[in-house]
C-alpha cells in the first residue's frame, strides 16, 4: 500500500515539474456567462493564444490571488462589480494598465481614475414596476422607495448579494450615514416579503402579484424577454422599466461595471493586453450586448435592440471605486435596518 | 513492542500531515483580532442561530418521517414490488441538495409548470426540499436496524399483547434510536454545510454568516473563528451521538435470524404503497422528470463534447480521490484494530469530525497553508501548475471525506471475529500480510461500498472544487452550479442528469452489495 502512495506522489511531483505552455493567458473569472466562453474562443481562433480560466466566486479568487502572491499564474482577474476590483486594488494585487488603444475603446465616465481596471460592460440597477398596479408618475428616485406609500409592495433580493451591496454603497456615498440608514429603514418597512431569490425571481413575483415594484439589474429583463419559455416572456412583459433619479440636476441611475484587472506579476502580460484590446473592441462589444444584454463600455457600440428600446438614461457618475470603499459601512446599514 | 511504537509514530505523522492545515487555522484564528466577530455576535448571531435551528428541525422531522416509515414497511412486510421500492428509496441520494432545491424552486415558481402565485421561497419549504435529498440517510440506517431486529421483536410484542404498531413505537423505535441518530447526524451535517440553496431561499444559516464575514466584511480571521465555533458545536453533537450509540451493541446483535416478512392485508397494502411511493415520487421521479423535460426542450443547445469532457473530469477526479481516501481510511482503521494504543482510536474519531467542517473553510485552510509553503521557499514555484492544484484538491477532499468512507469499512471489520487476528498473529504473520491474506479478501465488498459512497459524495461536491480547481477544469457539479446561479437552470439540467444517472447506478450496485453482505452473514 505504501508503495502505491509513494508512486502516486512521485508521479504528481514529476507532473508538476513539466513546463507551462507559453502562448496562453490565465484568467481568474467571476463571470460565468456563456458569452465570455464564446468571446474567448473567438480570440483563440484569431490569435492562437490559448485562454485558460478558473471560475469561482470573486472573493474566493481574490483570496487565492492574495495567497499566491507574485507566484500567481493568473494574468487577469475579471468580475462583475467595481467594488470587488477596488478591494483587489486595496489588497495590492493589481497593477495599472496603461494602453492608448484600450483607453480609446472605453467610455470615459466608466473608467477607473487610477487606471487599475478596465470596464468592458455595464449594467443599471433599476426599478421595474407592475404595468397594472403602478403608474409611471408615481415613480421618481431610489430615495422615494422609502416612502410609506409603497408599504408591502417592494421586492428585492438579499443583502448578501453583491449587486445590492454595491447599490447600498453608492447610496451611502451619495447620502451619508444618517440619511442612508433612514432610507434603508423605510425601504425595509416597504418590503413585500423577506428578501430572497435572484433578480429574475423578483420580476416573477411581480407577475404573480406578490409585490408591485422590484429593484433588479437591467440585463435580467433582457434575458427574460428573450427567453424561450413563454411564461418567462409573459413575466418580463408584465413589468415596465424605470430609470430612477433622472430629473434635471439629479445624479442619475446607479450602475456597475464588469471589468478586468491585471495581476502584479503576470506571466503573459502581452497576451493579456491583446485580449483586453479585443474585448473592448467593436466586434467583441457587439457580441456582448446581443448575448448578455449588458450595456457596452465602447461608446461606438449600441446596446441590443431590446435594451435600446428602454431609451437612454443618465448614469450616476460616482467614482465606482467608492462601491468598494463603502462596502463595510453598507453591510452595517443592512444589518442595522434589518435588510436580511 | 518496539515496532508498535514505530507504527504509531508513522500513523501520527500521516494524521498530522493531513489535518495540519485545519489545526493550524483553528489555532491561529484565536489569536487574530475579533472586531467583526463581536459585531456578528451583537447583530446577527440570534437571527443566524434561530434560522439554522429551525431549518435543522424541519429537515430532520421530515427526513425521519420519510425515512423511518418506509424502512419499517420494507423491512417487515411482504408486498409486490418490495425489492424495487427498497432500491428506489436509496436513489434520492444521487441528487445533490442544491440541484433538488433549484429544481423545486423552478417547479414551484410562477413561471413553472404549476404557475404558483404564492411565495414558495420559505424556510419551511426549503426544509422539506432538503429532506427529499437527505432522508435516504435515515432510511438506510433504519432499514438495517429494522431488518436486524425484525419480526422476532414484533412476535415478542404480540406475546405481551401489543399490536404491531404499538410494538413499533414501544420496542423497535427505542431500540433503533442509536442507528437512527447516526443517520440524523449526517442529515444535520449536510444542512449545516449547505450554502447555495439556503442563500437562494433567503434563509440566513450559520454558514451564510461565515461567508458574510469572509466575503462581504472582508474578515477572513472572523470567518475562521466562526467556523471554529461551528466545529466545536458539531464536535459536541458528535460526542452526544457517540454516547447514545454506545448502546448500539445491545440492539444490533440481538437477532441474527433471517427476517420473516408479515403478509399484509389490503388496507395495509394501500398504506404501505402510499408511505413508500410518496418519498420516491417527490424526491426522485419529479425532479428527474422535470430535468429530463428541460433537456428535451433545450436539446439543440447541448454541447456533447463539453458534456463528455466534464463527465470524464468528474469521474476521474472523484475516482482518484476516493481510492486515496479509501487507502488512508483503511490504514487507520486496520491499525486501530491491531494496536493496543488508544492513539488510533482518537485519530479515527477526529477523522469523523472532518465531515463537519464546511467545505469552503477546508479549501481556505488548504490554500493558506500551501501558499505559505510556496512563499517561504523561493526556489520552488508550486502554484499555478495544473497538477499541484489537482493535488491540493485531493488533499482537501481527504480531510473532509474520510469520514464517509470510514463507517462501511469499520462495520466490515467489526464483523470479523477477533480470534482471526489472534490466530493470524500467532502464526507469525506480519500485519501487512494479515491485511493482504485475510482482511482484503474478506472485506472486499465493504471496501467497494466505502469507495462508492465516497465517490458519490465527490461527484456532488461543490464548494471545495469551486475554490481549488485548476485552470480549465470544470466538472458536472461546477457547470450545473454556474448555470443555476446565472439563472439559466434549464441549461444545467443535462449536467445534473448525468450526475444523477452515474450516482444512481452506483447506488444500485451499493444496495446489491449491502444485501449480499447481509445474506452471507445470515
Amino acid at each position: 500500500m505504501k508503495r502505491y502512495l509513494i508512486l502516486i506522489s512521485i508521479s504528481i511531483f514529476l507532473g508538476s515539474c513539466t513546463k507551462n505552455e507559453k502562448n496562453e493567458i490565465n484568467i481568474y473569472s467571476k463571470r460565468h456567462y456563456e458569452v465570455d466562453k464564446l468571446l474567448y474562443k473567438k480570440f483563440e481562433e484569431k490569435t492562437g493564444i490559448k485562454v485558460n480560466i478558473v471560475k469561482a466566486g470573486d472573493d474566493e479568487l481574490l483570496e487565492r490571488l492574495k495567497n499566491e502572491g507574485l507566484n500567481s499564474p493568473a494574468d487577469l482577474y475579471v468580475t462583475v462589480d467595481a467594488g470587488k476590483l477596488q478591494k483587489g486594488v486595496e489588497m495590492e494585487l493589481f497593477q495599472k494598465i496603461i494602453n492608448d488603444k484600450i483607453d480609446a475603446n472605453v467610455r470615459s465616465e466608466l473608467k477607473d481614475p487610477h487606471k487599475y481596471w478596465i470596464p468592458i460592460t455595464y449594467r443599471a440597477r433599476l426599478i421595474v414596476y407592475s404595468k397594472d398596479r403602478v403608474s409611471l408618475d408615481q415613480l421618481s428616485t431610489y430615495e422615494d422607495l422609502a416612502n410609506p406609500k409603497w408599504k408591502g409592495r417592494i421586492l428585492v433580493r438579499s443583502s448578501s448579494n453583491a449587486y445590492n451591496q454595491a447599490l447600498m454603497s453608492a447610496m451611502y456615498a451619495n447620502l451619508g450615514k444618517d440619511d442612508v440608514t433612514k432610507w434603508s429603514k423605510g425601504l425595509v418597512n416597504n418590503f413585500a416579503r423577506n428578501p430572497k431569490g435572484n433578480d429574475r425571481d423578483q420580476v416573477k413575483a411581480i407577475a404573480a402579484g406578490q409585490g408591485d415594484l422590484a429593484i433588479v439589474n437591467s440585463y435580467y429583463i433582457g434575458l427574460l424577454l428573450s427567453s424561450e419559455k413563454l411564461a418567462e416572456i409573459d413575466a418580463g412583459n408584465s413589468v415596465s422599466i424605470f430609470f430612477p433619479n433622472q430629473a434635471e440636476g439629479d445624479r442619475g441611475t446607479h450602475i456597475n461595471i464588469s471589468g478586468y484587472a491585471m495581476t502584479k506579476n503576470p506571466p503573459n502580460k502581452e497576451n493579456a493586453i491583446k485580449l483586453l484590446e479585443y474585448l473592448t473592441g467593436e466586434e467583441a462589444q457587439n457580441i456582448y450586448v446581443n448575448n448578455s444584454y449588458e450595456y457596452p463600455a465602447n461608446p461606438l457600440v449600441n446596446p441590443s435592440d431590446i435594451v435600446s428600446s428602454w431609451g437612454d438614461f443618465k448614469i450616476d457618475n460616482l467614482d465606482l471605486n467608492l462601491l468598494g470603499s463603502f462596502r463595510d459601512d453598507a453591510i452595517k446599514v443592512f444589518d442595522k435596518t434589518g435588510w436580511k | 513492542m518496539n515496532t508498535f511504537k514505530k507504527n504509531e509514530k508513522f500513523a501520527f505523522l500521516i494524521f498530522g500531515i493531513i489535518f495540519f492545515p485545519i489545526l493550524f487555522l483553528v489555532f491561529t484564528s484565536f489569536f487574530s483580532e475579533t472586531e467583526s466577530l463581536v459585531y456578528v455576535f451583537e447583530n446577527l448571531l440570534l437571527d443566524y442561530s434561530s434560522s439554522t435551528f429551525k431549518l435543522i428541525i424541519i429537515t430532520s422531522v421530515f427526513s425521519l418521517i420519510l425515512g423511518i416509515i418506509p424502512a419499517w414497511y420494507v423491512s417487515n412486510f411482504r408486498f409486490y414490488g418490495r425489492s424495487i421500492i427498497d432500491v428506489l428509496l436509496f436513489l434520492p441520494l444521487s441528487i445533490p441538495t442544491y440541484i433538488m432545491a433549484f429544481t423545486y424552486a423552478e417547479i414551484l415558481s410562477f413561471t413553472g409548470p404549476l404557475k404558483i402565485k404564492a411565495d414558495f421561497l420559505q424556510l419551511e419549504i426549503l426544509g422539506i426540499i432538503l429532506s427529499f435529498s437527505l432522508f435516504p440517510y435515515i432510511y438506510a440506517v433504519s432499514r438495517i436496524s429494522f431488518s436486524l431486529m425484525g419480526s422476532k421483536f414484533i412476535n415478542m410484542g404480540k406475546i405481551l399483547g401489543l399490536s404491531v404498531y404499538k410494538s413499533f413505537f414501544k420496542i423497535i423505535i427505542p431500540l433503533s434510536k442509536p442507528a437512527i441518530f447516526s443517520g440524523l447526524f449526517l442529515v444535520i451535517m449536510e444542512v449545516l454545510n449547505e450554502y447555495g440553496a439556503v442563500k437562494y431561499f433567503g434563509v440566513n444559516t450559520y454558514t451564510i454568516g461565515i461567508f458574510r464575514t469572509w466575503n462581504s466584511m472582508n474578515d477572513t480571521g472572523a470567518a475562521i473563528q466562526l467556523s471554529s465555533i461551528l466545529l466545536f458545536i458539531v464536535a459536541f453533537l458528535f460526542f452526544i451521538e457517540k454516547k447514545i450509540n454506545k448502546k448500539k451493541l445491545f440492539s444490533y446483535l440481538k437477532n441474527s435470524n433471517p427476517i420473516e416478512l408479515i403478509n399484509s392485508t389490503i388496507n395495509q397494502k394501500l398504506l404501505i404503497y402510499l408511505a413508500c411511493l410518496i418519498p420516491i415520487i417527490f424526491s426522485f421521479f419529479i425532479p428527474v422528470l422535470f430535468n429530463i423535460s428541460n433537456v428535451i426542450d433545450n436539446f439543440d443547445k447541448i454541447d456533447i463534447s463539453n458534456l463528455l469532457q466534464l463527465t470524464i473530469n468528474s469521474v476521474s477526479i472523484s475516482l482518484i480521490s476516493s481510492i486515496i481516501i479509501l487507502v488512508v481510511s483503511v490504514y487507520f482503521l486496520f491499525n486501530e484494530r491491531f494496536s493496543n494504543s488508544k492513539i488510533y482510536f482518537y485519530i479515527n474519531q477526529f477523522i469523523s469530525l472532518g465531515y463537519s467542517i464546511p467545505g469552503a473553510v477546508i479549501a481556505l485552510a488548504i490554500i493558506i497553508y500551501f501558499t505559505s509553503i510556496d512563499k517561504n521557499i523561493d526556489s520552488i514555484n508550486l502554484l499555478g501548475n495544473f497538477y499541484v492544484y489537482l493535488f491540493i484538491l485531493i488533499y482537501a477532499y481527504l480531510i473532509r471525506f474520510m469520514a464517509v468512507g470510514k463507517s462501511p469499512i469499520k462495520s466490515g471489520f467489526e464483523k470479523l471475529p477477533k480470534t482471526y487476528d489472534l490466530t493470524a498473529e500467532s502464526l507469525g504473520l506480519k500485519r501487512f500480510k494479515i491485511f493482504q491474506k485475510i482482511y482484503l479478501p474478506v472485506n472486499k465488498l465493504s471496501f467497494v461500498s466505502a469507495l462508492i459512497l465516497v465517490f458519490i459524495d465527490l461527484m456532488k461536491e461543490l464548494p471545495i472544487i469551486l475554490i481549488l480547481r485548476p485552470f480549465n477544469f470544470d466538472t458536472l457539479a461546477t457547470q450545473t452550479y454556474e448555470f443555476a446561479i446565472e439563472e439559466m437552470l434549464p441549461l444545467s439540467s443535462i449536467y445534473s442528469l448525468v450526475i444523477i444517472f452515474v450516482c444512481s447506478i452506483l447506488l444500485i450496485i451499493f444496495k446489491n452489495i449491502i444485501s449480499r453482505i447481509n445474506v452471507s452473514r445470515s
